[in-house]
């Protein structure tokens, strides 16, 4: 079964950021592997080949590009995916206590998803929220600061629910076409090129330097 | 362009690279990435130098330097990797003899590569000619300040069933990946994971079979290794005799490598001018018959079953069969047999006075070619009729390839020291020009880098592409018409039943369009052995009319397997390396040697002679065929005219002025000699892997199991199995 057969219209959309070259066609992986890995929680191999066929490479660049990322899973992940930060800062905040428990708590080792479908979990490399250590992240969705075993309790019984709390913070997201970045609930933060004007200066400021 | 490396001044050309500067002025540098016939790109690290370069100040003028007068030198602040650094004009470049920096960064790289290279030289098949070895004893410091454990992975990958991968030892210098996308244009190898995990992998199920073998040649260390002659000896045990591969036309230069009279490996050897430094599979790997089930001794049929004897029994009976038969026998031989040999049969011809002498394969007749292997690599429109060259003469398909990435390279580059090292003019991933080539015919491997591809089949393939009658055939036509260098390829769909006129038509076709032709021989000596004339003439009788001779002599041919009559109508003596299905029926059997082990000259598909050597092999008593015909002379009570390898060349040089006794290793082109024309009742398959050479790894006792019994072991029908990557 093809996951980009009924699609048109999106490969066109993604296909046309690049250009119409053969190289061009070869950068589209990333966003195409993206694609698939928002709609089924991981690539398979099966995605895999489809992709190269639809770039115009070979199934084995696709694994090449996609396993320098620990970010693509070859793996089926569960409904939440839970992203244990384990660096410096949280490990010192306890993020290997707080492994632990999830892992016992939830029955679930990394690669595995738990018997009801929901778990999957991962430890990650600094998610650079070292001043809310230990953090947790679920999906792509946000930041769960501060993660103490009642949070972490409390956390796992909402996501039983299917009623997850909101994060305390959302990821950040990718750069759009007019350079400005864009949390993930679609607002825009930061500032684009397009707002540049002359800076604010107080009277008198400046001067002979 | 004035370069001065370690204080010493060279003049170069343009656009060389610093790692052949500093070959060029006689000083070393260690590399494993780089690689004359791939793309220099900088990833072992290994070649660093310390560059400086003078700079025009802005007057125009060098900066001089104050002490000296002399353009003051502005040295890179680190080291740099000298294969992908151009050197410039007034460059200077210090090594590793001069600078301290240069030796403690190389020391310290080496360091760096060994961290998780595993200590197993001993048990290393690479041991003993490996490149990371001698440079890590030459350059390194000698002790590793590392202590920890080192990386662990798989050491028995079996990338395909004949390459075999050993993870730990992998030093990622990215060679393979790099010759499967530049050299036969297939990208089925790549690095998975990143950093200390990093290992080569395929995803496409196997490595294709073709020309994987060479990535085992090119390895700078031993991880991957060639599964058919795994664990089969060290490096310095081997004999290595560098000779010439006769299993197809082109004639590939090979080095066999034998141990206690056993054939166990053969890799590639460089040859510029044919095969440059790589081989296809079938060269490589399929070199088992000469080693397994091989004839040692003569037999002879005693009360309806063959016998061993002794060879004065074998002669001995072959007087008692020859008897009566007076001139009706027939002599036919292989067309991959030597000149020498081809001489002595035709001599003995003459001789008995017979005009059944035959080689197979071969055509009824071969239009001549003009075209050599460079002028192929050099075109720039070919089109390939009728051939399927994986079959046929696959180092061609190699040739083709390197056309449609832009020509030679880097052979034009070549410095005092041999081959450019690193030539900037090869690029990673190059992009191909598949509308410089046309394939016509049936479906092959070259199809897939095909601009224009015309599947069309029969006789009058070369008629409709002189008139185009479809688009595709128009196409091909202005391919040849609009290129300067065009080349004109044609294979055994369209040899098969061509005739003079087609080789007039053809004529006509080439001077038009002043294409080259390259018609690709049947048999690997076929274009050597017409030239002698050893074809039937008035009255005799072809190879496939065997049943129609009184006796005949057959050397390693076995029409029988090919459904042709097996067997003379009277007396049948057969010489042969192995107890073929013919030898099976035959009334002596005389053991032979294969081509591995002979003396000789072939003539490849280019009218190259090219030397063959003789590897030392346990061959019993075997004997080639100038040998054999003189049993066959004595039991025929002729005086035979040729009676050895010299006697066979001066027979060659006194009827065709052909020099053999010092060709060169890399051949020399001989001006082209018509091949007599003669029908051969029967048309030629071609067909690249003979049941015999297909290697069972299992059964030489190499430990890896064969494809099925991996599948049974490791992939569960039920579920994929997991692989590495992604997650951690």
């Amino acid at each position: 079964m093809s996951y980009f057969a009924d699609k048109h219209p999106l490969v066109a959309d993604i296909f046309s950021r690049y250009p119409d070259s053969p190289q061009g066609r070869r950068s589209a992986l990333m966003p195409l592997l993206r694609e698939v890995q928002d709609a089924e929680g991981f690539v398979s191999e099966a995605r895999m080949a489809e992709i190269a066929a639809l770039c115009g490479t070979t199934a084995t660049e696709v694994r090449s590009v996609m396993s320098f990322y620990s970010t693509y899973h070859t793996l089926p992940t569960g409904r939440y995916h839970l992203q244990v930060c384990s660096t410096l800062m949280c490990s010192l905040a306890g993020s290997d206590e707080l492994w632990d428990h999830l892992v016992s708590h939830l029955d679930v080792q990394p690669g595995d998803v738990s018997a009801d479908g929901r778990f999957s979990v991962q430890k990650v490399e600094c998610l650079g929220s070292c001043g809310t250590a230990p953090v947790v992240q679920i999906n792509d969705e946000g930041y769960y600061e501060n993660v103490t075993r009642s949070k972490c309790d409390r956390l796992i019984a909402a996501l039983r629910q299917d009623a997850p709390p909101p994060p305390d913070n959302p990821v950040p997201v990718t750069v759009r076409e007019d350079g400005r970045q864009m949390m993930a609930t679609g607002e825009r933060v930061g500032a684009s090129i397009h707002d540049r004007g002359p800076l604010p200066m107080p009277a008198g400021a400046g001067g002979e330097a | 362009m004035k370069v001065t490396i370690d204080g010493i001044p060279v003049d170069l050309p343009a656009g060389t690279s610093g790692i052949d500067a500093v070959f060029h002025a006689g000083r070393d540098v260690p590399y494993f990435c780089a690689h004359p016939y791939l793309s220099p790109v900088g990833a072992c690290r290994m070649c660093l130098v310390e560059a400086g370069t003078p700079r025009k100040g802005k007057d125009g003028q060098f900066e001089l330097d104050e002490a000296t007068g002399q353009p003051k030198i502005f040295w890179m602040p680190k080291p740099m990797a000298s294969c992908t650094m151009q050197a410039t004009e007034g460059m200077h470049i210090r090594t590793a003899k001069t600078s301290d920096v240069v030796a403690k960064a190389q020391a310290g790289m080496m360091e760096f590569t060994l961290l998780n290279h595993p200590l197993d030289c001993p048990t290393c098949d690479k041991g003993g000619a490996c490149e990371l070895q001698d440079r890590a004893f030459e350059y390194g410091y000698g002790a590793s300040r590392y202590g920890f454990d080192r990386r662990h992975a798989d050491k028995h990958y079996a990338l395909s069933d004949f390459i075999i991968l050993d993870q730990e030892r992998c030093i990622h210098c990215k060679r393979c990946v790099r010759y499967f996308e530049e050299v036969p244009g297939q990208e089925v190898l790549d690095f998975i994971e990143r950093g200390g995990h990093t290992f080569i992998d395929t995803e496409e199920g196997g490595l294709p079979v073709g020309f994987q073998g060479n990535i085992a040649d090119i390895c700078p260390v031993g991880a991957l290794l060639d599964n058919v002659a795994r664990f089969r000896g060290r490096n310095w045990e081997y004999e290595h005799t560098p000779t010439t591969c006769t299993l197809c036309p082109v004639g590939c230069s090979i080095v066999v490598d034998a141990r206690n009279g056993r054939l166990e490996r053969v890799v590639a050897g460089e040859n510029r001018d044919v095969n440059e430094m790589w081989i296809c599979d079938a060269g490589r790997f399929g070199h088992v018959f000469a080693t397994e089930e091989r004839l040692t001794l003569p037999l002879v049929r005693v009360g309806g079953e063959l016998r061993e004897a002794t060879w004065d029994q074998a002669v001995d009976a072959m007087r008692q069969g020859f008897l009566g038969h007076g001139r009706n026998v027939g002599l036919y031989l292989n067309a991959d047999s030597t000149l020498e040999e081809g001489a002595a049969l035709v001599a003995l011809a003459e001789a008995i006075g017979t005009p059944s002498l035959d080689h197979w394969p071969r055509y009824a007749h071969t239009p001549m070619g003009t075209a050599t292997l460079a002028d192929v690599a050099t075109a720039d429109g070919i089109v390939v009729l009728g051939a399927d060259l994986g079959e046929e003469a696959p180092v061609v398909e190699l040739r083709i390839l390197e056309a449609l990435r832009g020509g030679l390279l880097p052979a034009e580059f070549a410095h005092a020291h041999g081959t450019a090292i690193a030539d900037l003019r090869l690029t990673e991933r190059p992009a191909r020009q598949p509308e410089k080539l046309a394939v016509i015919g049936r479906e092959s491997r070259l199809w897939a880098h095909a601009g224009i591809r015309v599947s069309a089949g029969g006789p009058d393939i070369l008629t409709r592409l002189s008139r185009p009658d479809t688009p595709e055939l128009q196409a091909a036509l202005r391919l040849l018409e609009g290129a300067e260098r065009p080349v004109l390829i044609l294979g055994a769909d369209v040899l098969n039943t061509a005739d003079a006129a087609f080789s007039a038509a053809l004529n006509g076709l080439a001077a038009r369009v002043g294409a080259k032709v390259l018609a690709l021989p049947a048999g690997a000596n076929s274009r050597g052995l017409g030239g002698l004339n050893l074809v039937p003439g008035t009255g005799g009788l072809p190879y496939a009319r065997l049943d129609g001779v009184g006796a005949a002599f057959l050397s390693r041919l076995d029409p029988a397997a090919q459904g042709l009559p097996g067997r003379a109508r009277g007396f049948t003596v057969v010489h042969d390396t192995h107890l073929t299905a013919t030898a099976q029926m035959a009334d002596v059997v005389l053991p032979a040697v294969t081509n591995y082990e002979k003396r000789g000259t072939t003539v490849n598909l280019e009218g190259r002679l090219l030397p063959l050597a003789q590897a030392p092999l346990r061959a019993g008593e075997g004997a080639d065929l100038i040998r054999a015909l003189v049993a066959v002379a004595e039991a025929l009570g002729i005086r035979p005219p040729v009676r050895g390898l010299r006697g066979a060349q001066t027979w060659l040089e006194g009827r065709y002025g052909l020099r053999l006794a010092d060709v060169p290793e890399q051949g020399v082109i001989q001006p082209p000699r018509p091949p007599g024309d003669a029908a051969t009742g029967v048309s030629y398959a071609p067909q690249l892997w003979k049941p015999r050479m297909v290697p069972r790894p299992e059964r030489r006792g190499s430990g890896v199991l064969g494809r099925e019994a991996r599948t049974e072991l490791w992939e569960l029908p039920m579920a994929p199995s997991p692989q590495p990557g992604g997650d951690d």
